[in-house]
């Protein structure tokens, strides 16, 4: 789900452009745009979504879509907590491991037939089958021989926890107890699938023609590369969602997007390039805030010097976040832990904060007072302007508070991922960006086994304490597991910085309504209307 | 002439064919795999993935698959457009790129060899002075740039044409100007210069001393003459073009396949880096065909054997 950006010269046109831009922002007031289409919302999904198959899509641009014209046993409400879906209500049982869903009655497909259990059925099968090679297909790992089907030690699919236990209602079966597992079944991946269209069309069913959907919305138009066109669904089980039609641009350009904002020819932009924003903070359509993502710089832990704690923990304590928002211009949130602000369960006052003194102390204590001896450190990044930028900033306050010297060293985005996998240098950046607004979905980047882990920390106490907190349902207890946890990974051994906290930026035109505005960026545009 | 046409287009294939392996077993050689993403899979999803597109299979058994695929005429599926095949995406996009390309080689070929006409024509005077000067702002400015100064003055300032998108005819004349402006400028000094060494020729002073009025010495028989290296210069340009424009389809979202030369590579989609290296190829070989029998129709001197 994470995007990234690459580094082309045309960057400072773009910046030059946005300029443009910003100059042009600040002379007007919005504008309705000559293009306005009455109940159509145009809005820029950036690039062709790369699959509308939900069952191998993973991009944001196709699951802002797919989000649009499916929907999943559950769905979140606009304070992200989960509600029913296409499941009008659930039992779970007393230990936690198996859920009835019950299906709405009245559901059913673009082409008039009832969603059944069936069709859950299938998509978790065919999500799990190896010939579908599914990357998202781990998300339900947690149900009932999920993984040995996936891996192949398990060859027939009726054995997957999941069964249909009459048309409208549906059984499943975990192998471990998630208190979040109502938050998994939002997800796309897990959303219900019409076997007799995939079997008929192949790759080819999910252009509009073919298609087969339950959501607010459906396809009737896709442009590759362009533009896709969705309209209300007339046989959507719920109340009739508030557009005639969406239409979704894929303007890869984000001042390009603006420019069309600007001229009227879109109705909402998100994310803004950063050098406008400052232009559009007075503007009422100006939009701002917390995203559940976390930017950090990790440590490569087996690597001298930064292997000791305390070398670690002086790094820390020697970065003044407070400067980031200036230097990155979108009201980023500086928090010293993983757990994005604003989230439940996060606790930023428990990482280091800015302490210059005690940095230099904890350096000394390490055998390097005042930075003498120190061994020249790598940061490693990808290229894009604004990990430059926060490398830069981060080497110049070590050098400053410190006295050492600072490396920076970037990459082309997948020669650094091959990097953290096979050797990371010193200390290198990554964004971790939430598939679900759970802290399992970040705390468990730095379990020991998994492979997301890329600072080589291992830590059996951090591992107990994140797998207890996640099958945990007293809050309070959670509350303390995540705590300790956080205060293991970004204190005590300091296997990681945490940066910042993103922020969303976005434009959004006064004359449309109930435009979504959530910490997961999830574009359900059900309850969205457009004024005339 | 046909002889001369065998023998080029089988040497044609064979660069074609060189151009696909070489560039087959280089992005192989590229750190990163078509499937690494930030959140790494794991171990069986990887497996399965892998399994599905063949990319555990020793790298020659790939490549035999992929050549055997490709005579039958199948691109093979893109890895980051999961649903697609590469023949299907070319398909919808090179015919945007090439109408922009066209467009934006007729706005090349019309402003530089006019300019680089008159230039040379009103040689050392204010005329000549000021159209080298353009010429050479418009090989400085890159085409972002001109993107970038169009849009603030055509979209935001005089509001005559849209930002961006690719709807109508009308948003097609800023791309095409911001593609075929730098261009022009090169073939208006190329044609200048051409045309300054035609015109101190024997012949042009024979025809002139004939009483063949000016219009006629320049355009019949100058014109003609100086067209060698412009034409040299415009075959590769027209292979250039039609390919389409990362930059100005990115600044003015033109659904082109200009995009895929640089999102292929960083996405590291084999087949699709493959799918646009073969129609970049393609073209440069046919076009470099097409300037030599132009030059045989432009110079009866060359014969093509």
């Amino acid at each position: 789900m994470g995007s990234k950006k690459y580094f082309h010269p045309a960057g400072l046109a773009m910046a030059a452009l946005c300029v443009v831009i910003s100059a042009n922002a600040l002379q007007s007031g919005c504008r309705g745009g000559k293009g306005d289409s009455s109940g159509a919302l145009r809005y820029n999904i950036h690039t062709e979504p790369p699959s509308l198959d939900w069952s191998i899509a993973t991009d944001h641009s196709s699951i802002m879509v797919v989000d649009n014209i499916m929907e999943g046993l559950t769905r979140f409400d606009e304070d992200l907590n989960p509600i029913p879906g296409l499941a009008e209500s659930w039992e779970v049982s007393e230990e936690g491991k198996r859920y009835v869903f019950h299906l709405r009655r009245n559901a059913r497909w673009t082409d008039g037939r009832p969603v059944t259990a069936d069709d859950f059925v299938y998509a978790w099968q065919r999500l799990l089958d190896p010939a579908t090679a599914g990357e998202y297909a781990y998300f339900i790992f947690m149900v009932e021989n999920a993984e040995a089907i996936n891996s192949g030690e398990i060859k027939d699919p009726s054995r997957l926890g999941i069964k249909a236990l009459d048309d409208k209602t549906l059984e499943v079966r975990l192998c471990r107890p998630v208190v979040y597992f109502p938050m998994i079944t939002t997800f796309i991946c897990t959303f219900p699938m019409r076997r007799d269209a995939v079997e008929k069309h192949g790759d080819a069913w999910t252009e509009p023609e073919n298609i087969i959907t339950c959501g607010p919305y459906k396809l009737v138009e896709w442009r590759h590369e362009y533009r896709m066109t969705l309209t209300r669904n007339l046989s959507y089980y719920g109340f009739c969602p508030g557009l005639d039609s969406v239409i979704f641009y894929m303007v890869n350009e984000d001042s390009t997007a603006l420019s069309l904002y600007e001229t009227g020819d879109l109705d909402a932009v998100n994310p803004m390039p950063p050098p406008s924003i400052p232009s559009y903070e007075d503007r009422p359509e100006y939009v701002n805030y917390p995203y559940n993502a976390c930017y950090y710089y990790g440590f490569n832990v087996t690597r001298p010097p930064v292997d000791d704690p305390l070398v670690r923990a002086a790094l820390a304590s020697a970065i003044d976040r407070s400067q980031l928002p200036r230097v990155l211009k979108g009201h980023q949130l500086p928090n010293a832990t993983v757990i994005p602000i604003g989230m439940k369960y996060d606790n930023p006052g428990l990482g280091y904060d800015f302490d210059p003194d005690k940095a230099r102390a904890l350096l000394a204590e390490a055998g390097y007072p005042g930075g003498k001896d120190f061994p020249a450190i790598t940061i490693g990044y990808n290229t894009q302007e604004s990990h430059k930028m926060i490398a830069e900033l981060v080497q110049q306050q070590w050098n400053e508070n410190l006295g050492i010297q600072v490396e920076l060293r970037n990459m082309e985005w997948k020669v650094f991922l091959k990097e953290l996998q096979h050797d990371p240098p010193h200390v290198w950046r990554l964004g971790w960006i939430m598939d679900y607004p759970d802290p399992d979905a970040i705390m468990s980047v730095w379990l020991s086994n998994s492979g997301n882990n890329h600072t080589r920390w291992k830590s059996q106490e951090y591992d107990k304490l994140v797998l207890e907190a996640s099958v945990e349902k007293e809050p309070a207890r959670r509350q303390e597991l995540y705590d300790r946890a956080q205060l293991l990974l970004c204190k005590e051994d300091a296997a990681v910085i945490p940066l910042y906290t993103y922020t969303i930026n976005m434009v959004v035109n006064p004359r449309v309504k109930n435009f979504p505005q959530n910490a997961m960026d999830l574009l359900d545009l059900r309850r969205t209307t457009i004024e005339d | 002439m046909a002889w001369f046409l065998v023998k080029r287009l089988i040497s044609g294939v064979l660069v074609i064919f060189a151009v696909a392996t070489l560039t087959f077993f280089l992005m192989r050689k590229v750190p990163g795999g078509p499937f690494d993403t930030e959140k790494i899979h794991p171990p069986e999803i990887q497996k399965n993935i892998d399994a599905k597109y063949h990319l555990n299979d020793p790298v020659y058994v790939q490549y035999y698959d992929y050549m055997s695929e490709l005579l039958k005429g199948d691109l093979g599926p893109s890895f980051k457009y999961r649903n697609r095949r590469v023949q299907h995406i070319l398909m919808d996009t090179f015919p945007v790129s090439a109408k922009l390309g066209l467009l934006a080689l007729l706005i090349s070929v019309t402003f530089g060899v006019s300019a680089g006409v008159i230039s040379a024509v009103k040689r050392d005077t204010v005329i000549d002075r000021l159209s080298i000067f353009g010429a050479s702002l418009g090989i400085a400015i890159p085409s972002f740039v001109l993107g970038a100064f169009f849009i603030w003055l055509f979209s935001f300032k005089l509001r005559i044409f849209p930002a961006a998108l690719w709807e109508t005819p009308r948003h097609a004349v800023l791309p095409a100007l911001a593609l075929g402006l730098g261009p022009a400028s090169y073939l208006a000094r190329l044609t200048r210069s051409s045309m300054l060494e035609v015109l101190a020729k024997d012949y042009v002073r024979t025809a002139r001393a004939k009483g063949l009025s000016g219009a006629k010495v320049i355009l019949k028989h100058a014109l003609r003459n100086s067209m060698g290296p412009v034409v040299t210069v415009v075959g590769p340009l027209v292979a250039m073009l039609v390919t389409g424009s990362f930059i100005v389809e990115k600044i003015f979202s033109v659904p082109g396949m200009g995009q895929f030369f640089i999102t292929a590579v960083t996405n590291r989609d084999y087949p699709l880096i493959m799918g646009v290296t073969l129609v970049y190829t393609t073209l440069i070989v046919i076009m470099n065909m097409v300037v030599d029998v132009v030059y045989s129709l432009l110079d009866p001197r060359v014969r093509l054997e």
